[in-house]
Order: C-alpha cells, then sequence, then structure tokens
C-alpha cells in the first residue's frame, strides 16, 4: 500500500481485480445485489479506468464507480458527485433542523409555505405516486413509523390509542400543493413529510445529471445499494450488471440483469422488522391499514429514472404483484421482481422482469425453490 | 478562454441580440419601490453552482419570481430553468438583461473580478441588488461599488449570509455585553481536503468554470472563504483591521493554479485585537469555525450553532492553611493546566424553530428590505469591511511585508 501511494496511485479509488469488488458485495448492508466488472477489460489499452468512491450521506453510504481518464479528474468529479448529495440532503433532511423539508414540516400547518420549484415539484411527484398507487405509497407515514417504534429503533407493537393518534396525523389526502405559487399547506396539526422512500433516488438522478453534465459517460451510482443508477456501460459491455439475491438464502441469486441509463431499486421486509407471538412486523407500513406490509420479503423494480424506481419499490412492496401489474403497465420502461411469503412459502413473480443478462456470470443456480 | 475573449463575451454582448430580443418580455412600467404586497421580479446574472443554490433560496420567499438569466455559459441556462421551473427569460450579455421591464432588484453572482461591472450596471439600471461576496477584486471595486449605492439610492445587500444567523447575533450580542471579558483574539479556520478544481467538461471552460484558481478573476481562498470569517471579525470587533500580514502558497496542487491553496493571514485591530485566518485544502479536522477568546472566557462559532466555555476562576479560595502546613514539592511536573479542555461547553440556545437556514434569512431579508423600503443588514459598508480586507490581506502575502490599511483607504 505504502509503494503504491509513492507511485501516487491510491487503491482505495480505483477497482482493478474482483477481490475488491466481492468484498464491495459483502459490505453492502443488506447485500441484495452486487455488481460484477470484469477485470479483463481494465487490461486493454482503454483511455478510462474504474475509480470508486463512497462516503456517507442520507442515512446510507452512497457509492459511485466510474470511469475516468486519470484520478485528479475522478477526484474532481467525486466532489462534483458528493457536493450534489450534500445539497439534496440539505434541502431534503428530516434529521436537520435547516432543511427546507424541516421548514415545511414545521409551519405547513399553521399557513402555507412557499418552497421552491425543484423542492414543490418533488412533493408534487410523491403525491402523484401517492395517487396512483391508491395511498400505498405516502410520504406522510412519518408518526406511523414512529407509532411502530421504527424511528431509529428496532420496532414495538403500539397500543390502540397511539395508533389512532398517529392515523390521524397520517394521510397524503391531508397535504395541499398549491401550484400558483408553489406552496405546502397540512390540513391538519402532525402532519410530517418524510421523503425517506423516495429521496435517495432523487439524489441519484441529481448526480447523474450532474456528472453527465461534467462529461461522464459510463458510471454506476447507489445509495446504500437500495438504489442504484447507471449511466451508460463500462466499456465493452452492454451494461451494469446488477444481481438480485434471494432474501432468504443471499448466495442465490434470482436474477442478473444489466443495467444501463436505467434505475433499480429494492425494498425488503428485512431491514427492520421484530417478531411477536409468531408475526414479524417489519418497517414498510400499509399506510391505508396503518400496519406493517405482511406475506412480502422484497421487491425490486426497474425504472428509468431512480427517484422513480425508488418510490415504487415502495408502492409495489405495499401493493402486491396483481394490483402492481397494473400500475406498472402505465409507466412506461419499468418492470419488477417480488419475493413474496406464503405462510413460509417463497413465490417470485415477475413483471416486465429482463432476461438474464447475456453476460451474467453463470456461477450461480438459477431460482429452483 | 483568454482573458480578453471571457471579459468581452460577459460584457460586450456579441451575442445573440435577437434571440435576446425574442426573449425579452415587457410586463409594463418599471416597478420602484416594490411595495409590499407586490411580486418581486428578480434578475440574475451569473447562474453558476452558487447563483443557483441563491435562486433556490430566493424562490422559498413568497412573492419572489425570476424574470431573466443571464450567464455566458450556455449549460447553464437549462439548469437554472429548471430551478425556476417556468421557461424564464435568458440574456447572454447582462446589458440585456438590465434593458428588460419587470425586474426589481438583481442578484450578481458572477466571478469576484466581475462583481464591481455588474453591481453597478444593475444599480445605474434602478435595480436594487443582492451581490455575493467579496465585494469586489481591488479596492478600485470595491470603492466604485461604495459610491453606486450612494447616487443610485437604491438597497445593496452583499452575500455575507451569517449576518442573518440567529446564534451568530446571539453571541455577538452576549461577547459585546463583556460575558467572556475583554474579547483579544480571534481565531477563524476554513480547512478543507479536496484540490477545489470542478470538473471541466471541455478544457476550453477551464478558466471559466474554475475561475477561483485564477488571479485575474479571483482572490482565492481569503476571498472566496476567508471573507465570512473576516466579516464577523470585523462585527465583533466592531472595526475594520488597522494592518494584516500574510503567507501562502501554492505548495500543494501545483496544477497550473494561480491561487494559493494554503493561506494564513493575521489582522491586528485596535488596541493590539487579533484576527487570524487559517484555510488549508488537505486537512479538515477542524472544517469552517471561528474561536473568539475572551479573557473570561471563548466562544466557538460553526455554521450550525455556537458554544461558550469559561476560564477556570483562579482567584477566591482561601489558602491561608499553607503558612501552617507548607506546600508540597515534588519532581513532576503537571500538564493538567496545559492540557486543551475537553468538557463540555454551554451551547448558545436560539428560540426553537428561528435556527433555520441562514441562506434563506439572507435572502428572505434582501426582498423584506425591499418591500419596507429600509437598509439591509449586511449593507456595503459591510461588504466593504470584508472586501477591502481580502484584498489587502492577498497583497500582504505577495508582498511578503505587512501592510498598513491606512496607507491604502482614504475612508
Amino acid at each position: 500500500m505504502i509503494s503504491a501511494k509513492k507511485n501516487g496511485f491510491d487503491h482505495r479509488r480505483l477497482i482493478n481485480h474482483s477481490c475488491r469488488l466481492s468484498r464491495f458485495a459483502r459490505s453492502t448492508g443488506a447485500a441484495v445485489l452486487c455488481f460484477h466488472i470484469a477485470a479483463a477489460s481494465l487490461a486493454l489499452p482503454a483511455p478510462n479506468q474504474l475509480f470508486y468512491e463512497s462516503r456517507p450521506a442520507m442515512g446510507t453510504s452512497f457509492e459511485v464507480y466510474l470511469y475516468a481518464p486519470n484520478r485528479e479528474r475522478a477526484s474532481q468529479l467525486f466532489e462534483a458527485a458528493f457536493d450534489e448529495i450534500e445539497r439534496v440532503e440539505a434541502a431534503l433532511s428530516n434529521y436537520r433542523s435547516s432543511s427546507e423539508l424541516s421548514r415545511i414540516n414545521a409551519s405547513a400547518a399553521d399557513a402555507r409555505v412557499v418552497t421552491d420549484p425543484e423542492v414543490f415539484a418533488l412533493l408534487g411527484q410523491a403525491l402523484a405516486y401517492s395517487r396512483e398507487s391508491d395511498g400505498a405509497f405516502d410520504v406522510t407515514v412519518g408518526k406511523l413509523m414512529k407509532a411502530w417504534g421504527f424511528f431509529r429503533s428496532e420496532g414495538r407493537y403500539p397500543s390502540n390509542e397511539e395508533l389512532a393518534h398517529a392515523r390521524e396525523q397520517t394521510g397524503w389526502q391531508r397535504v395541499r400543493l398549491n401550484r400558483q405559487d408553489h406552496s405546502v399547506f397540512f390540513l391538519v396539526r402532525g402532519i410530517e413529510l418524510d421523503l425517506g422512500s423516495i429521496g435517495k433516488g432523487y439524489a441519484l438522478d441529481c448526480v447523474a445529471r450532474v456528472l453527465r453534465e461534467a462529461g461522464v459517460t459510463a458510471a454506476l451510482i447507489s445509495s446504500g445499494s437500495s438504489s442504484i443508477y447507471a449511466i451508460g456501460a463500462p466499456p465493452g459491455k452492454a451494461g451494469w450488471l446488477v444481481r438480485v439475491s434471494d432474501p432468504l438464502d443471499r448466495t442465490h441469486i434470482l436474477s442478473t440483469i444489466s443495467l444501463k441509463d436505467q434505475s433499480l431499486s429494492t425494498s425488503g421486509s428485512y431491514e427492520k422488522f421484530f417478531k411477536l407471538n409468531g408475526r414479524t412486523y417489519c418497517h414498510i407500513m400499509d399506510p391505508r391499514i396503518g400496519r406493517p406490509v405482511e406475506g412480502m420479503l422484497q421487491t425490486s423494480i426497474i425504472a428509468p429514472e431512480a427517484t422513480d424506481s425508488d418510490a415504487l419499490s415502495t408502492a409495489v412492496f405495499v401493493m402486491g404483484p396483481e394490483r402492481s401489474a397494473r400500475l406498472l403497465d402505465n409507466i412506461a420502461g419499468t418492470a419488477a421482481i417480488f419475493v413474496t411469503d406464503r405462510n413460509g412459502v417463497e413465490r417470485i413473480v415477475r413483471i416486465h422482469w429482463p432476461n438474464q443478462a447475456a453476460n451474467a456470470p453463470q456461477v450461480f443456480k438459477t431460482e429452483s425453490r | 478562454m483568454n482573458r480578453r475573449s471571457f471579459v468581452k463575451a460577459i460584457s460586450a454582448g456579441t451575442v445573440g441580440t435577437a434571440f435576446a430580443r425574442r426573449t425579452e418580455r415587457v410586463h409594463g412600467p418599471e416597478k420602484s419601490p416594490v411595495a409590499p404586497s407586490d411580486q418581486v421580479g428578480l434578475g440574475i446574472i451569473g447562474a453558476s453552482s452558487r447563483g443557483q443554490e441563491l435562486m433556490r433560496y430566493f424562490l422559498r420567499v413568497p412573492g419572489v419570481r425570476f424574470t431573466g438569466l443571464c450567464d455566458i455559459y450556455e449549460p447553464r441556462f437549462a439548469a437554472a430553468r429548471k430551478i425556476t421551473g417556468e421557461e424564464t427569460p435568458i440574456y447572454r450579455d447582462h446589458r440585456r438583461l438590465l434593458e428588460a421591464r419587470d425586474l426589481d432588484a438583481i442578484v450578481v453572482a458572477t466571478p469576484l473580478s466581475l462583481h464591481a461591472e455588474h453591481v453597478v450596471a444593475s444599480l445605474q439600471s434602478g435595480r436594487h441588488v443582492y451581490g455575493e461576496k467579496s465585494l469586489g477584486l481591488t479596492l478600485g471595486h470595491c470603492n466604485m461599488i461604495v459610491e453606486a449605492v450612494r447616487q443610485s439610492g437604491k438597497h445593496f445587500q452583499v452575500g455575507h449570509q451569517y449576518r442573518y444567523a440567529p446564534w451568530f447575533h446571539e453571541v455577538v450580542q452576549r461577547a459585546g455585553k463583556g460575558e467572556i471579558g475583554r474579547i483579544t483574539h480571534i481565531y477563524g479556520y476554513w480547512h478543507r481536503n479536496g484540490s477545489w478544481r470542478r470538473p471541466v467538461p471541455d478544457p476550453k471552460f477551464e478558466r471559466l468554470i474554475n475561475w477561483r484558481l485564477y488571479k485575474e478573476y479571483s482572490g482565492g481562498l481569503t476571498a472566496e472563504l476567508g471573507s465570512h470569517h473576516i466579516d464577523f471579525a470585523n462585527w465583533v470587533f466592531g472595526a475594520i483591521p488597522e494592518s494584516v500580514t500574510g503567507s501562502g502558497g501554492i505548495d500543494i496542487y501545483r496544477d497550473g493554479r494561480e491561487t494559493n491553496d494554503n493561506v494564513q493571514i493575521i489582522f491586528r485591530y485596535s488596541g493590539g485585537r487579533t484576527f487570524i485566518f487559517s484555510s488549508l485544502t488537505e486537512n479538515a479536522k477542524v472544517g469552517a469555525e471561528v474561536w473568539i477568546y475572551g479573557k473570561d472566557g471563548s466562544v466557538e462559532v460553526t455554521m450550525e450553532d455556537a458554544t461558550f466555555y469559561y476560564e477556570p476562576k483562579g482567584a477566591g479560595s482561601p489558602v491561608s492553611e499553607i503558612t501552617e502546613r507548607g506546600v508540597p514539592t515534588g519532581a513532576t511536573y503537571s500538564t493538567k493546566g496545559e492540557m486543551p479542555y475537553r468538557g463540555p461547553g454551554s451551547p448558545v440556545k436560539v428560540p426553537q424553530g428561528t435556527e433555520g437556514n441562514p441562506n434563506l434569512s439572507a435572502c428572505k431579508s434582501f426582498i423584506e428590505s425591499l418591500r419596507k423600503d429600509a437598509r439591509p443588514f449586511a449593507d456595503e459598508r459591510v461588504g466593504w469591511g470584508s472586501g477591502v480586507s481580502v484584498y489587502l490581506a492577498n497583497q500582504a502575502i505577495e508582498a511578503g511585508r505587512r501592510i498598513m490599511f491606512a496607507d491604502h483607504l482614504k475612508r
């Protein structure tokens, strides 16, 4: 390592062998997805090398892989990418009192809060998903999450009073957006917007724009592996390979697909949950009934943009495969793979899901469960 | 892009007047001063990263609309229109922008060397101005802006947004009342770990995008980062410095840049009061913070909060028993009194919900100034104080000697 650094070469930023990749795959919290980049392509006299950097943001770890001609250029691009993530987090974070979202949450029940068109448009997009999913996706579930103990802790069963109180302070229909002045108004006090199910995807789309504007043609960006966006493809490849793992056996790969100028997001019940009297209560709420979703293990969604895949992975997790099919039919370029749990029996359901990527490694058995 | 073509392109209007005419809209007679109920129409000159950030903040103020976008770098128009959410008229020459009739005020967020030209032209067109810091690249530029504000009778606010942070006010007020005793020293840091270089899609845009790294456009770290700290020291001391010395160099990033990648500056104020500013670009341990040191305590001020610390009380406890029992002797030197204090401090409390965002508060306050026809708190005199200090500090670093403010300032 020391001799490598003497040559002005930093191994932390350059991935040139596959063991670095498998370490990354193991380290991604949910370990649902991982990436394969053939080592061979870097041995060719290609003008670009693959660089990698990861930094904590938005309560997770953002990962950026990009091709650049040299380390100096790569580090400028990383700076620009992570600056953009910081900008988005500074506007949307619920954990910062200085954020625009905190300002809206603090005063939109008292009076209309005028916000900028960017934040307004994102809120509009979130509410549109609520409408299209008949409330399965809802950015006002914050109070419900807290009642079920999923805010900064591992969950608990709420009392009837707590639940009733939380439900009074939940509901996307209680948020009014006024297009004339870009203002937000809450019809009841206590409503709390939480963009946790759409904000990270939005940040990825913003980063993709920044990198494209800077001339990047091949990059993979991810927010803690739960949302991934692919710019172009690695040199000589059809796309960036992404693996969807079986939530019950992470070594078993359900599908390896190729992403190019597309996004993939995954939601899983295994991220945060608690068990009580033989039942499992996960952190993903069904806002329509005020309870955690049951019977769903994992959903992965492909969409043209990460804002959409992020929101949709939660929406379809709540809706289930049958109703999701109708929703996805109306949104161009989307596809989904579900892993459901019916009384302990795992079932895989695909909607428009692409075929196994042609260059997927053949080391894993395909589904046979 | 060389200097001449850069400046020419931004100021001489060589580009598309036909297009400018097509996109200009006339909304009736010019509004000035702004009535409290009125919509405020803003134009921006320089819609790059900082300009775009300011646009987002201004658009969070009720009744504000951007009615003109001016830049010389084509991709910024689309980016800025994405922020306004509408097909805002665009201009490639600031003079065409200033001919538009639906503008109440102009936001100037261009490179430092262009502040004076753009601010003065905007004021002369009868518009109020929110101008980014530092005030101007040279003493002449700073003086020109102050003079133009005076002549125009319009309002000017400089982009020292921390003047609008409630915890900054609390600190200045409490320290001013003597809570930490006589204030003798202020130490300000803005340390980062990065090259400060932005990615450039094509080498021909290097100087346009990385203008901060070139002396003809920029005052470097002193201006872009230090001006906030310098303004704060001026605010706390209630004065501008009497002299400045400094050092700095291009010691890490020898990549063709002309502005220093590290600076250390010592400002002396009246009565021996001293402000020391340091900026590094390869270690971010301390980040951006300011320490105020007084005889009885210290205050740590950051971009999000502030904390008071108090010096231990030395005198006061009865010690007569040592005359009976004697004092112990030993070979051990105790380091205790020399160790940094690592205990908790007393955080500055501002009313819940008023912490806010200094950027938004500054933008909101500017719009209020227009509606109430009131002088902004961070006015041109505030900007002048930090602006001339930045300029003379860079002169001192370059000359390698102490510079007396009185030798250069006639005010």
